[in-house]
């Protein structure tokens, strides 16, 4: 089940009306079954993974919560920090017992869904190919999502940042809840926990704007993803060398643009589903073609993926045995250089994994390694930057270096994206050579621009759904929340705008055709 | 024992000293990388360690935070 299709309308709405109607202690009981019924919708068979996960994150996290008390109560009994140290490291290595097998099994299983399709005729002989394996254990939905969010909630079990739940149906709907199971974003255990025991009382206000973000998520993924998808999708299915460079640069800069468009939608609408419910789910996304670095960049994009993959990958290899003797060897070593050594392989890993996550093929792989030289350079470049800027006279404030910091960031994500969106990795050289040996910008005020699916009237209706919004951009920026913005405006001028995107979406919207709506970019990932 | 603490933070980041808010890591006044060598730091200096569970937005949001959080592994 798609969240733009009829049913899914329809399930929201009958999931709303049993939420607030029940009985409030029922709510989450109620939540839950929806979320598994989404889910075996959406699956068509029967969700094996999603339970294996859910049943051993539920058992792990149990162990590791009973382990951490018995280590308490053992090292209460002793006098010294020695011996305190050592009571901790014999319980740590019972954790890492059950630890150890619980990452591996979870992880060998997505890895087994997402690389091991090459396996899969060998597994369809052994099962018979009708129906094949897939189709009888059914492809996981949002398997990618669902065990990284699992394994980090039993890692803050670990580290004591939450207390194991002992209600596995609660661990279901945190794994499950339907907003967020195939795109995310990543939820946090202690936040979610929270909200799914509280009893909620509808709130018309709540459930309005809970719609108005869902509208206009479906909008940026309507009318301006999908269309851009068209164009985007024409050039890179083109010969490269009958394209010329300057039009693969303008579908690179446009497919920068669906990406965000697409998947930021997707999350506008799960978020604006989950408020109608009153469960706010974490931001994902923060404008993040404002960045003036990459880092900054990806503070802003896919946030709690990169929140994820900090707090659990980055900071548990630094802090790791391993990583403090990397540190304390290298630290202070060439003249002082050497403290970079540690973070810097952490940035590779985490990055490394992060394009692995994303897809298995050698473009993202690349993609990964890319943002991971890059980030690494730019922490050891920024003592000799800071001194460039500060003999340059260049003010942090300055609106000509902020645009210029910006337009840096957009060329570094645009040759990532190339990566990504080229079929494979020649193709992408090809159109790198592309933008050097011929550019013929001239293309592009041609009648050529118009003849990869998108007419003069759709590039311009296009160009209108993007001023839009840049301006909702523009004042999120400012720090103003656009529906707070909306109701402070006169009502004519309220609604004039409300029912205007509304018209825009089911007027110039991309439905069906040969333009399948229901697909997000990132559920493939 | 907090002047050393804000000598450190100091030479990593001049602008946390300053900051006055509850969140420098989301802020971005502070960046994980930052973090990683001013715990190295703050380990070697008070030999203490420092484990990645304390390695969290809540323990380094400003500077009254990461004295706190040497002062109770300190004492511990």
């Amino acid at each position: 089940m798609q969240l733009i299709s009829y049913a899914f309308v329809i399930f929201w709405a009958v999931t709303f009306s049993l939420y607030y109607l029940a009985p409030a202690r029922l709510q989450r009981y109620i939540l839950a079954a929806a979320s598994l019924l989404f889910y075996t919708a959406g699956l068509r068979g029967i969700p094996v993974s999603l339970f294996l996960t859910a049943v051993t994150t539920y058992g792990c996290a149990l162990f590791l919560n009973g382990s951490l008390a018995r280590e308490k109560e053992a090292a209460a009994q002793c006098a010294d920090r020695e011996g305190r140290k050592a009571v901790k490291a014999v319980f740590q290595r019972k954790r890492r017992r059950i630890q150890i097998p619980y990452f591996v099994f979870n992880i060998g299983l997505l890895a087994f869904y997402k690389y091991a399709v090459v396996s899969l005729p060998i597994l369809d002989g052994i099962f018979g190919s009708h129906p094949g394996f897939l189709e009888r254990v059914g492809m996981p939905l949002g398997i990618s999502f669902y065990t990284l969010t699992a394994i980090g909630y039993v890692i803050d079990v670990g580290r004591e940042n939450c207390s194991a739940e002992t209600d596995f149906l609660r661990i279901f709907l945190f794994l499950a809840y339907f907003p967020s199971v195939t795109q995310g974003p990543f939820n946090r255990y202690q936040g979610m926990k929270e909200q799914f025991d509280k009893e909620h009382a509808f709130s018309y206000d709540r459930m309005l704007r809970g719609i108005q973000r869902f509208v206009w998520g479906a909008f940026k993924k309507l009318v301006i993803a999908d269309r851009i998808g068209i164009f985007v999708d024409r050039v890179y299915g083109a010969e490269p060398a009958s394209v010329p460079g300057s039009l693969f640069a303008c579908a690179t800069a446009m497919y920068m643009l669906q990406l965000y468009a697409d998947f930021s939608g997707y999350i506008d609408m799960a978020a604006g589903v989950s408020e109608t419910f009153d469960i706010m789910l974490p931001e994902n996304f923060k404008r993040p073609y404002f960045a003036r670095s990459v880092a900054e960049f990806w503070r802003r994009w896919h946030i709690t993926l990169g929140a994820w993959f900090k707090d659990y990958v980055m900071f548990s290899f630094v802090m790791s045995g391993t990583g403090r003797k990397i540190n304390k060897k290298c630290k202070n070593k060439w003249n002082g250089m050497g403290r970079h050594v540690v973070p810097a392989a952490g940035t590779m890993l985490v990055w490394f994994f992060t394009g692995i996550w994303h897809g298995r093929t050698a473009g993202y792989m690349l993609w990964g390694v890319w943002y991971g030289v890059i980030m690494s350079f730019s922490l050891i470049m920024e003592p000799w930057y800071k001194n460039w800027k500060s003999r340059l006279h260049i003010g942090e404030q300055s609106r000509l270096w902020a645009l210029f910091c910006m337009a840096r960031t957009w060329i570094i994500v645009f040759a990532a994206d190339v990566l990504i969106r080229s079929s494979s990795l020649s193709q992408a050289g090809e159109i790198f050579l592309a933008f050097v040996t011929r550019l013929n910008i001239g293309s592009l005020l041609s009648s050529e621009l118009t003849s990869y699916g998108l007419s003069k009237y759709e590039l311009a209706l296009l160009l209108a759904a993007l001023v839009i919004w840049l301006a909702v951009s523009v004042i999120e920026e400012r720090g103003q929340d656009v529906r707070d913005f909306m109701a402070g405006r006169p009502a004519a001028v309220r609604w004039v705008c409300y029912y205007g995107i509304v018209l825009l979406l089911l007027v110039t919207g991309i439905y069906g055709g040969s333009y399948d709506t229901a697909v997000f970019l990132y559920q493939s990932f | 024992m907090e002047e050393k603490i804000l000598a450190i933070l100091e030479e990593h980041c001049e602008e946390a000293l300053q900051y006055t808010g509850d969140n420098m890591m989301e802020d971005g006044v502070i960046d994980s990388f930052t973090v990683i060598n001013l715990v190295s730091d703050l380990e070697d200096e008070f030999d203490i360690e420092i484990d990645a569970k304390y390695v969290v937005a809540e323990n380094f949001k400003n500077k009254e935070a990461i004295i706190a959080l040497v002062r109770r592994l300190v004492e511990e």
